[in-house]
């Protein structure tokens, strides 16, 4: 089974700069969290771009094939991503 | 014969069942505004249908109540064909739905709709190869311009009479084999004890080196009484199966040891086999299959850039939205009020002018003049609070969802709203309360975790609604000016705050947060706005009008007949401890019934409309601090015993009953001292 650790990415979802475009390396966390992320359509290896980030530790907006979901601060946290060029 | 529409949030469900069935369903642009099902009939080529719209599900395995519910009624198989509307846009993902639906093996149809959308997108689907792919009858639409309608239906229609079902859509081979075995351990033959399950037989090669394997067979038995009560909830054994494996440990923890065990062996059979939890395989198989379906079937070009990206550099810009937003609201709330000022004025003087020659058209002592008076005030208060404040309120929230604003509001307001101890999703159900207290408590079903739904429904009840807005703008606004009114709105919200923050250190709780589709802008159909401004409108004048005429009626008569004065005894401990006159007492007892009845019975009991002639300053502010925070109506308490339970619901009673006697001191003693 894979584990958090062999995906060291020092990167989470919540890090990343707007505009980047990054590749989903593995949703860790609980069932709960695991479910709301995979019924929203991201799923680990889907390559995604951050559109906007809102102040104050609001959520960020990601472009998934061409949707469009917020998603809070401590919901990205537990996105590990990888930036792609 | 009854059709279901079951598809996705925001894909147009309710759309196409509003072209068919009238006026019973809501429609927004807002994930997840169904809460409630709608019902109707539609006539297609001359066979009445019963059609049922399902709120919005991204999936099969339900997290929030209402997805718990939708599923519930799903295999409940009350249907006899299901249409799986599919927002044509967001094709890849909403295609995972439609492979689950396709498990359930029974008539399945696909209505593509948004068709319009998806080639603004640029993408340009071949819906003929996605039917070959999916193997079920596929038709494109665009439900909100009625395109594609009718083909939908006769489509359905088709599938019902040749009662064809759907096939499972497969997973990865070695994933089959183990969702196989599970499938026929759960079969009722096998939990049942009988010689499949205890025997060579399948479920034994599942558990055969298990360490419990002994354990669970003495359990097979020992349940098996519980278990033949149980209804076939699930449709084939192989969905079960699948819904099993896809669970968390908190609903296996529900399941007797005897299936709580084979699903575990299964869920790390999957684990050995594909590296991954079985949710998460389940979930990336279906999510592979639905992106190779997706490039298989469509082709993208490019985009049509336009306004709503513009738009949207604006509205989510960090520093511009925000002001944007201020904007927007104020503008809102600004149109509300001049709008409900206009038309307070105009049917106040109309009510007095009746009044005035009913005065000499008969005898002012008789008891009919009494009643008479009574049902003309009532009708008055009626028609001066729904068509003034609350129409042009929920019809303009109605256009800010359908555009897709609300959405985005959402997205700005989740770091504040964090403040509250909630996330931005809980926006709707709170502003919802500033319309009416009902559809906001209902409106708090679409958050996932109980503790959410509590705080989200008691801030909710503790804003004004639109009958409270009444009260505060005319009296307090009417008489005091517009700077005390907004001054009570700012203490309002001060509280607002306060008790988000109190009491989300009480009860603590890390929910996972806001993960919520943002979906793109929509220019609102007339139709749709209308529709659901008349659906939320529709409860409230149902109930309140003959309730505002009766509670009219009854308080002139206990007026002629001389009895206020012994409730107003009962009540006089509190009016006196508030500093109010003692014939406020009855006024408080109707507001419970409608908050809007306290400001009619106000005017009722001190006998006049020129309430400054009876009450000072500081009275008036006290009564409609208190009249803002005390209790909430009959309507709105059966709402909240209904979503929240009775426990909650009187633990937040008593709370706004305490706080308003707290606020009303408080204010009682600013006026003193100033």
């Amino acid at each position: 089974m894979r584990t958090t650790a062999e995906f060291d990415s020092p990167l989470n979802l919540y890090q990343a700069d707007r505009h980047a475009t990054l590749k989903v390396l593995l949703i860790s966390g609980n069932w709960a969290i695991r479910r709301s992320f995979n019924q929203i359509g991201v799923h680990a290896g889907d390559r995604i771009r951050v559109l906007f980030k809102a102040p104050f530790g609001g959520p960020l907006v990601i472009e998934n094939h061409g949707s469009r979901v917020a998603v809070g601060k401590q919901l990205a946290q537990n996105v590990r991503v990888e930036v792609l060029p | 014969m009854k059709i279901a529409l079951v598809g996705q949030p925001n894909s147009g469900k309710s759309t196409l069942f509003n072209a068919v069935a009238g006026y019973r369903s809501l429609t927004s642009n807002f994930p997840g505004t169904t809460v409630e099902y709608a019902h109707g009939q539609a006539r297609v080529n001359g066979d009445v249908i019963d059609l049922v719209d399902m709120p919005g599900l991204y999936s099969l395995t339900p997290g929030s109540p209402v997805e718990v519910s939708a599923r519930e009624f799903l295999l409940a198989s009350e249907w006899d064909v299901l249409i799986n509307v599919v927002d044509a846009s967001q094709l890849s993902r909403s295609l995972e739905l439609t492979l689950e639906l396709k498990d359930l093996e029974a008539p399945l149809m696909v209505c593509l709709n948004m068709m319009d959308e998806a080639a603004r997108k640029g993408l340009v689907i071949d819906s003929r190869a996605l039917m070959a792919a999916l193997d079920v009858p596929v038709v494109e639409a665009v439900a909100s311009r009625g395109r594609g309608i009718v083909e939908t239906f006769r489509a359905a229609l088709a599938q019902h009479r040749q009662a064809s079902s759907s096939r499972p859509f497969i997973y990865a081979r070695e994933a089959e084999a183990t969702i196989q075995r599970l499938a026929e351990a759960l079969t009722p033959s096998a939990w049942e004890g009988h010689p499949r399950a205890e025997g060579s037989g399948i479920a034994g090669v599942a558990l055969g080196d298990s360490p419990v394997s002994a354990g669970v067979t003495r359990c097979a038995h020992a349940e098996s009484s519980v278990a033949v009560e149980r209804p076939p909830v699930f449709p084939t054994p192989r969905f079960h199966a699948l819904q099993l494996m896809q669970s968390d440990p908190q609903q296996l923890s529900r399941l007797d040891r005897y299936q709580a065990a084979v699903v575990e062996q299964a869920q790390s059979e999957i684990v050995q086999l594909l590296g991954q939890p079985a949710d998460v395989a389940i979930s990336s198989a279906r999510h592979a299959a639905c992106l190779n379906l997706f490039e298989r079937v469509t082709r993208v070009t490019k985009p049509q850039a336009g306004w709503r990206e513009r738009l949207d550099r604006l509205v989510m810009h960090p520093v511009w939205g925000y002001l944007f937003l201020v904007l927007v609201f104020l503008g809102f709330f600004q149109v509300i009020f001049e709008l409900g000022k206009i038309g307070e004025t105009h049917v106040l003087a109309l009510s007095d002018a009746l009044l005035a020659s009913l005065r000499q058209h008969m005898d002012p002592q008789g008891v009919t003049f009494a009643g008479l008076k009574g049902a003309l005030l009532g009708t008055a208060g009626a028609v001066a609070i729904v068509l003034p404040y609350l129409l042009p309120f929920l019809m303009g929230l109605a256009i800010l969802e359908d555009v897709g604003y609300l959405a985005r509001v959402g997205y700005l307001m989740d770091a504040a709203m964090h403040q509250l101890g909630l996330h931005g999703t809980a926006t709707l159900p709170v502003l919802l309360g500033y319309g009416c207290s009902v559809p906001a408590v209902l409106a708090t079903r679409i958050l996932a975790s109980r503790r959410d739904r509590f705080i989200a429904a008691f801030l909710a009840v503790l804003v004004p609604c639109s009958a409270r807005m009444t009260v505060i703008l005319a009296l307090v606004g009417f008489y005091l000016g517009a700077n005390y009114a907004l001054g009570i709105y700012a203490l309002n919200l001060l509280v607002v705050m306060l008790a988000g923050h109190v009491l989300a250190r009480l009860w603590p709780e890390i929910s996972p947060g806001m993960l919520m589709e943002v979906p793109a802008y929509r220019m609102p159909a007339p139709r749709v706005v209308l529709l659901k401004t008349w659906w939320r409108l529709r409860e409230f004048v149902v109930v309140a009008f003959p309730l505002l005429v009766a509670g009219s009626v009854v308080l002139s008569l206990i007026e002629f007949y001389g009895w206020q004065q012994f409730i107003n005894a009962a009540l006089s401990p509190l009016t006196a401890l508030l500093g109010l006159p003692r014939v406020v007492g009855l006024t408080l007892i109707f507001g419970v019934l409608r908050k809007e009845l306290s400001l009619l019975m106000l005017m009722q009991a001190l006998g006049t409309t020129h309430v400054l002639s009876a009450m000072t300053v500081a009275q008036i502010v006290i009564f409609t601090l208190f009249v803002t925070f005390y209790l909430p109506c009959m309507a709105t308490l059966a709402s909240m015993i209904r979503e929240l339970g009775w426990r909650l619901t009187t633990a937040a009673a008593g709370a706004l009953l305490g706080l308003a006697v707290a606020i009303s001191l408080a204010a009682r003693a600013v006026f003193l001292i100033f």
